[in-house]
């Protein structure tokens, strides 16, 4: 019972120097909300710049694709056979490729819907082709697909800016172009475009959709058929796939994932970090600098605290000294100050969020059009608010801790006798 | 009333800076309960000195200190500062109360501080304590609003909420005028006579040292002189 009053006593006694200095109080309020919104909105802000850039990227990148790869150099593949002293010469080597593509997919299919990590599996069969609308020809890529799982991957169907995507499922001549590459031709929905595979098969197709993704490279090139009716256009048996497309729950863990799927999958299992790495250190850096930018305006905010209880402490150097002469002992004295930083920081942080989460929305309706933005990107994870109101309360914890540690040890005689 | 308050024996302190000089020599002396003792001498005598050694805030000096049979030789600060909260009462010039609380609050600080009662007997204690000194009707109000005698009678009821054996007054009627000296002064004689509590008082005032039972007189850090006034 003496414990708790004891400290119902500092608590008052911290209460009544908070109320009795309110601007000071404000402006150490202040600091810490200033500092827990911009930590909030930066990470909000920088993750949902990461995010869009992932978003964008893995439109076209899978996290996890497994196709067939070239063979290594087998240039001088003689040379394992004989010893040093046979010379030998080869002239114009040829690689000789007798497979293409993934043979019985459905096996491969099977394993990657088998691990719990994989949501989605898409087939694909990827041709190199030309394009051509009379006299104009262009080289791109036929994807073979099936419009549901290529969506689910991709989101391909999101992109579409004429026409429609699902289609693609009902019609054998239906194909979607890549709205560079319809341009290039001269095309428009519902025309027609002749394909022709390097094997020399040609088919006709009427254009039953258009994408747009922003990415000149996707755009300019990539065309959607029926995966059926690509295996068709190269021959192949209804089990063949050239690449198939994974996501997977967590996309962070793609490389761990594929290094393990390379084990039970006699193919090249690559993860997105292996085929686009820049996009893996640009997240990373965005991150850190959003990351080393909010703990540095929280430090400034805790300097700003350490001042302002220092400057209590000061101003409160007499009653420090009059409370330890009736006997409040060096703990108590701690308390009674730890206590005023420790409510400044809960005020400022709770204030903080608030305004992080207003400046958030705020930013979030700044409109932003390029490539496929609307707005600014943002994010709302609930860990960003959880870290930034924790982060607040260990600096002003720190910043209060120090002064009051000086003031616990503020010698009454000094002080009475002047 | 034979028993012991406080026994000082063979104190002495050095003060460092500027340079090494000894302040007090050897002082030995014992306080009865019920006693109230007026600390006079020039300034630079020592005499406040003494009194912040006996009263357990100055803790670097030589010789023993005994309180109500403790000896506080080597006792931690913050075992001191439970024994200050449970035995000493203070009483400074200037009166150090907490602007920000009313007179009730200041008074309660030491009794909430020592946690025995209840904060209902606290209260109740403290507006006795206010009583005794006329000012139970003052209680409610902050204490920058108070007259300069007012305060320090609201200081006066503060160190006395505990009941300590000691009243330690450093010049308590310094900055008071006659009328208010006179009821500071008529308060401890009081509180000696009637409670059987000790008073201590460092005092520049002839009236006040005149009018108190014993006197001691420091001179240059040694105990001049030390005299009993007549019982009458």
């Amino acid at each position: 019972m003496s414990k708790q009053l004891l400290s119902i006593t500092n608590v008052k006694i911290a209460f009544a120097h908070i109320s009795s200095r309110i601007k000071q109080t404000i402006v150490a309020v202040l600091s810490v909300t200033f500092g827990i919104s911009m930590y909030i909105f930066m990470n909000g802000f920088m993750s949902g710049v990461n995010q869009t850039q992932s978003d964008l990227a893995f439109s076209t990148l899978a996290n996890i694709r497994i196709y067939h790869d070239l063979p290594e150099d087998r240039t001088n593949i003689l040379q394992r056979t004989e010893g040093e002293e046979v010379i030998t010469h080869i002239r114009n080597a040829k690689v000789i490729q007798y497979t293409e593509g993934i043979k019985n997919a459905e096996k491969y299919i099977h394993i990657l819907n088998q691990t719990p990590q994989v949501e989605v599996v898409a087939p694909e069969v990827n041709i190199n082709v030309f394009f051509r609308n009379g006299s104009l020809k262009i080289n791109g890529i036929l994807n073979g697909i099936d419009p549901e799982q290529e969506d689910a991957v991709f989101h391909t169907a999101d992109y579409l800016y004429s026409g429609s995507w699902n289609e693609i499922k009902h019609r054998s001549d239906g194909i979607v172009l890549g709205k560079g590459l319809a341009r290039k031709l001269s095309l428009n929905l519902n025309d027609k475009v002749i394909v022709s595979t390097a094997e020399g098969v040609t088919k006709h197709f009427t254009i039953i959709g258009i994408t747009e993704t922003t990415l000149a490279s996707v755009d300019n090139t990539q065309a959607y058929v029926r995966i059926s009716t690509a295996r068709q256009m190269l021959s192949e048996n209804m089990s063949y796939v050239t690449d198939l497309q994974a996501n997977i729950s967590d996309y962070n863990q793609a490389a761990v994932l594929a290094q393990q799927l390379n084990r039970s999958i006699p193919y090249k299992v690559e993860s997105w970090q292996e085929a686009n790495g820049q996009l893996m250190a640009a997240n990373t850096l965005r991150n850190i600098i959003a990351v080393a930018v909010s703990l540095t305006i929280l430090l400034v905010a805790g300097f700003g605290i350490y001042n302002i209880m220092n400057m209590t402490v000061n101003e409160k150097i007499r009653e420090i000294a009059i409370l330890k002469a009736m006997g409040f002992d060096g703990k108590d004295i701690v308390q009674i100050f730890l206590t005023q930083s420790v409510i400044i920081g809960i005020i400022g942080g709770l204030i903080g969020l608030l305004l992080g989460y207003g400046i958030s929305v705020l930013v979030d309706h700044v409109p932003f059009k390029i490539a496929t933005l609307e707005n600014l990107p943002m994010t709302y994870y609930s860990m960003d608010y959880v870290l930034a109101f924790f982060f607040g309360l260990i600096t002003t914890f720190i910043a209060g801790y120090l002064p009051s540690k000086k003031a616990s040890k503020v010698d009454p005689v000094d002080i009475i006798r002047g | 009333m034979s028993e012991l308050a406080l026994s000082a024996k063979n104190i002495s302190k050095y003060f460092y800076v500027p340079q090494t000089f000894q302040v007090l020599k050897e002082i030995s002396f014992d306080v009865k309960k019920g006693e109230f003792l007026s600390l006079i001498g020039k300034s630079g005598s020592g005499k406040s000195t003494l009194l912040y050694i006996l009263s357990t805030l100055d803790t670097d000096y030589e010789g023993e200190l005994i309180i109500n049979n403790n000896n506080l030789r080597g006792k931690s600060q913050n075992q001191l500062a439970k024994f200050r909260n449970a035995h000493i009462g203070f009483v400074f010039q200037f009166h150090y109360l907490l602007p920000e609380f009313t007179a009730l609050d200041n008074v309660m600080l030491p009794a909430l501080k020592l946690g025995i009662k209840s904060k209902e007997e606290i209260e109740a204690k403290a507006y006795e304590s206010l009583e005794l000194l006329g000012l139970k009707d003052q209680a409610m109000k902050h204490t920058n609003r108070l007259s300069g005698g007012q305060q320090q009678r609201v200081a006066i009821s503060r160190a006395l909420i505990n009941d300590p054996t000691i009243i330690m007054g450093d010049e308590p009627t310094g900055n008071l005028d006659s009328k208010n000296t006179s009821i500071v002064f008529d308060i401890f004689h009081q509180l000696a006579k009637e409670r059987g509590q000790t008073v201590i008082a460092v005092t520049h005032d002839d009236d006040f040292a005149n009018n108190s039972d014993r006197v001691l007189e420091l001179h240059d850090g040694r105990l001049l002189s030390d005299k009993y006034r007549e019982q009458k």
